[in-house]
């Protein structure tokens, strides 16, 4: 098959296929964006202590320009370029889910085009090429509005210095991983949903399952916990580079959020068999055999919500230490009579703050996404579904096993994400502790320093708990549950409308 | 002569500037079996809709058990549906995520029925129509034949006073269509059910004991139905 050929089977289509092209090159775009952010900050040198020959150690110069410490601080640095890494995994979970968008559609195209003549290979091929061509095009919309926003935002104040790294550039070997590795990780996710589906000339075949998915994906989630604290149990015995500490912490964090996006397939499955076996109307009994048909759609619908509610977790946690860093802080400077830099502390609380503002922005992409997710389906089902009405099946039974569909696995998947970003950082830092250092001073304080008869003073020491964010938990949850009620709850509008007994001639 | 259970009169029904029933008048009494045929297009199953409540009817009336169910909400025309009429349709009407037994049983428990009781309906009537060994299957894993069997036993399973099937052999291969209809004519004679048929199959229509014939939304005068010369 000519290169023009798979190009012009893989783009033709109806509305939902333009509008799956669509989404995924946006979410392409938005992941590709996120990561040349993230490139452009790792670019910036500057700030990093050089030993002297003298013993002393002075900052390196290069970052002294910008006019936040999140980008002067190497550590600091460092964290931005977590935080926008761990923001593409939401936006490429999106972009895995647009791909499912328009599936029965695509999969009798696909049927037709295996009875013209294509092998089954070939149309695995035209099936991963239209995801990878709207990849690559969202990639090269990302790396245009990249450039367009930091033209835009290039403005230096009357000292010189910038607010953002616009004067800034990736290094080449990043700039090209950042535009290449959404294209072909989309690829590599249209292969892997590809997995287990044959194509035949006379429709596609999906790979029944025997059992039910396994709670293996737990093990992911232990495993990366573990991940996230090697690092600091390491650094307390040998010196470690920050970019292996950033890059462990990474692993573990992706490893967690990994472990709970498959996992919400086992909680989906195990709450349809628990509602199936439970439930005692017709309501639960359709919710629960749905979810147990189709466990992974838990995972594929709420995989960027669940993403984003991980970081949430763990953006909690360390507003909660940065908090109790901040009050030991105090309580020490009133100990040994210097107050406490109230700044030195605001700034990172302020900064777990902009994350968790993030993770809002994250949870809202996914409320959009599932919302197409959830109107997909049930236009799938229009024909069942208005055969069930015709059949005198009242509208608020199918709403109503619509909102256990959405609800049933989300709010357990989403209780799991959230305490394990939480535990990320509890199992760190569940006490903060200031002081306890000795101090060298004169005994008699009028006295030269250099001269004067010296004492060794212990400091204080202020050790408190770090507490369980239990509120902005509550609050997360709680607001995200709300959030996608709402979006049910517009799917129940869609699902008015396609069990219209008006439309049972089309359906 | 019995009398009428259903009876349209003057049922006019237009799809926007394209008229699909002008005016049919059509009755049904206790246990009889009426078909309705006629070319594509002609307005059987938009009779049968409006019929059934599924569609209401722009002009005209029906009336079930001397109520102009026309009249009703649509609330009230699902109710019915659900107690009184059974519905049974070419495809699409199995969900396919239960099992034979539970899309059987799910009319009994939308009327409210407990689980093992509206099972245990589900298996007896599944028995009826010999299909009793799919019981536990998915309509997925189910032949054409099995799954049409299983949708005629979810259309009985409530025992309503009129059965409403549209093309139900339409799918189906000769010997299954005719094994289908054999079921269906056997079941609504034993429970004293009226079924209103739609087709355009002959010999699907030849297990009516009465036909009506559509042309261009109106009932022919002539009688020539399907299996005319």
């Amino acid at each position: 098959m000519r290169a023009a050929t798979l190009i012009r089977l893989s783009t033709a289509g109806n509305r939902t296929d333009t509008l799956r092209t669509v989404l995924t090159a946006i979410s392409a775009a938005l992941a590709t964006t996120a990561m040349l952010a993230a490139a452009t900050v790792a670019a910036i040198r500057g700030g990093e202590p050089v030993d002297q020959p003298d013993g002393s150690n002075w900052l390196a110069p290069g970052a002294e320009h910008y006019t936040s410490p999140l980008l002067r601080e190497p550590g600091l640095r460092l964290g931005v370029i977590f935080g926008l890494l761990l923001l593409t995994l939401p936006v490429l979970a999106l972009a895995g889910q647009c791909i499912r968008l328009g599936a029965p559609a695509r999969d009798r195209r696909l049927a037709a085009i295996r009875l013209a003549g294509a092998t089954p290979g070939q149309a695995v091929l035209i099936a991963v090429a239209e995801t990878i061509a709207a990849s690559i095009l969202g990639s090269a919309a990302g790396f245009g509005l990249y450039l367009a926003v930091r033209q835009a935002l290039h403005a230096p104040g009357p000292d010189g210095r910038l607010r953002l790294p616009t004067d800034m550039f990736p290094t080449p070997m990043s700039l090209a991983v950042a535009v290449v590795a959404v294209p072909v990780l989309s690829g590599l996710i249209g292969l892997l949903l590809m997995r287990g589906v044959a194509v035949t000339p006379l429709g596609v075949v999906r790979r029944q399952r025997r059992h039910g998915p396994r709670p293996w994906p737990g093990l992911a989630i232990a495993v990366g916990i573990v991940l996230f604290n090697v690092p600091v149990w390491l650094s307390e015995r040998m010196v470690l580079s920050s970019y292996v500490f950033g890059a462990l912490m990474l692993l573990g964090t992706v490893l967690v959020m990994i472990g709970v996006v498959v996992g919400t397939g086992w909680i989906s499955y195990t709450a349809g068999r628990l509602l199936h076996r439970f439930g005692r109307g017709p309501v639960t009994l359709l919710a629960g055999r749905r979810m147990m048909a189709d466990p992974w759609n838990g995972s594929r619908t709420l995989g960027a919500l669940l993403g984003a509610a991980v970081i949430g977790g763990a953006a909690m946690g360390y507003h909660a230490l940065f908090v109790s860093q901040g009050r030991a802080e105090d309580q020490f400077g009133v100990l040994i009579g210097m107050p406490a830099d109230p700044e030195h502390a605001a700034f990172y609380v302020n900064s777990a703050r902009l994350v968790l503002v993030a993770v809002g922005v994250g949870v809202a992409v996914s409320a959009a996404g599932m919302l197409v997710a959830l109107a997909e389906s049930v236009v799938a089902r229009r024909r069942t579904n208005a055969a069930l009405t015709a059949a005198g099946t009242p509208g608020r039974a199918l709403a109503g096993t619509l909102l256990w569909q959405t609800l049933a696995p989300l709010v357990p998947a989403l209780g799991l994400a959230v305490v394990s970003g939480l535990v990320l950082v509890r199992s760190i830092y569940h006490e903060v502790t200031v002081g306890g250092g000795t101090t060298e001073t004169c005994t008699d304080p009028a006295a030269d320093l250099e001269t004067c008869a010296r004492t060794v003073v212990t400091d204080p020491v202020v050790t408190l708990p770090v507490p369980v964010p239990w509120e902005q938990l509550a609050l997360l949850t709680g607001g995200t549950i709300l959030a996608m009620t709402v979006v049910a709850g517009i799917g129940m509008l869609v699902l008015r409308s396609s069990t219209d007994l008006e439309e049972i001639r089309a359906a | 002569m019995t009398a009428p259970l259903l009876t349209g009169t003057g049922i006019t029904k237009d799809y926007g500037a394209t008229p699909a029933l002008r005016g049919v008048d059509l009755s049904v009494a206790e246990g009889e079996i009426v078909a309705v045929t006629g070319p594509s297009g002609c307005g059987k199953s938009t009779l049968l809709h409006c019929l059934a409540g599924i569609l209401r009817a722009d002009h005209g009336s029906v009336v079930f058990r001397d109520q102009n169910i026309g009249m009703w909400s649509e609330a009230a025309r699902s109710r019915l549906r659900r107690s009184e009429f059974g519905v049974l349709f070419q495809f699409g009407q199995m969900v396919p995520e239960l099992t034979a037994a539970e899309n059987v049983a799910l009319p009994l428990l939308l009327a409210g029925s407990g689980r093992r009781e509206a099972r245990e309906a589900a298996l007896a009537w599944l028995d009826r129509f010999g299909v009793a060994d799919v019981a536990d299957q998915m309509p997925g894993a189910m032949s054409g034949g099995q799954q049409q069997r299983c949708a005629v036993a979810r259309a009985m399973v409530t025992r309503p006073r009129v059965l409403f099937a549209d093309e139900p052999t339409g799918a189906l291969d000769q010997l299954n269509g005719e094994q289908v209809m054999q079921a269906i004519v056997r079941a609504v004679r034993e429970e004293g059910t009226a079924v209103v048929l739609v087709t355009h199959e002959a010999p699907v229509a030849a297990y009516a004991d009465r036909e009506i014939v559509l042309r261009d939304g109106a009932v022919d005068p002539t009688g020539l139905g399907v299996g005319a010369p």
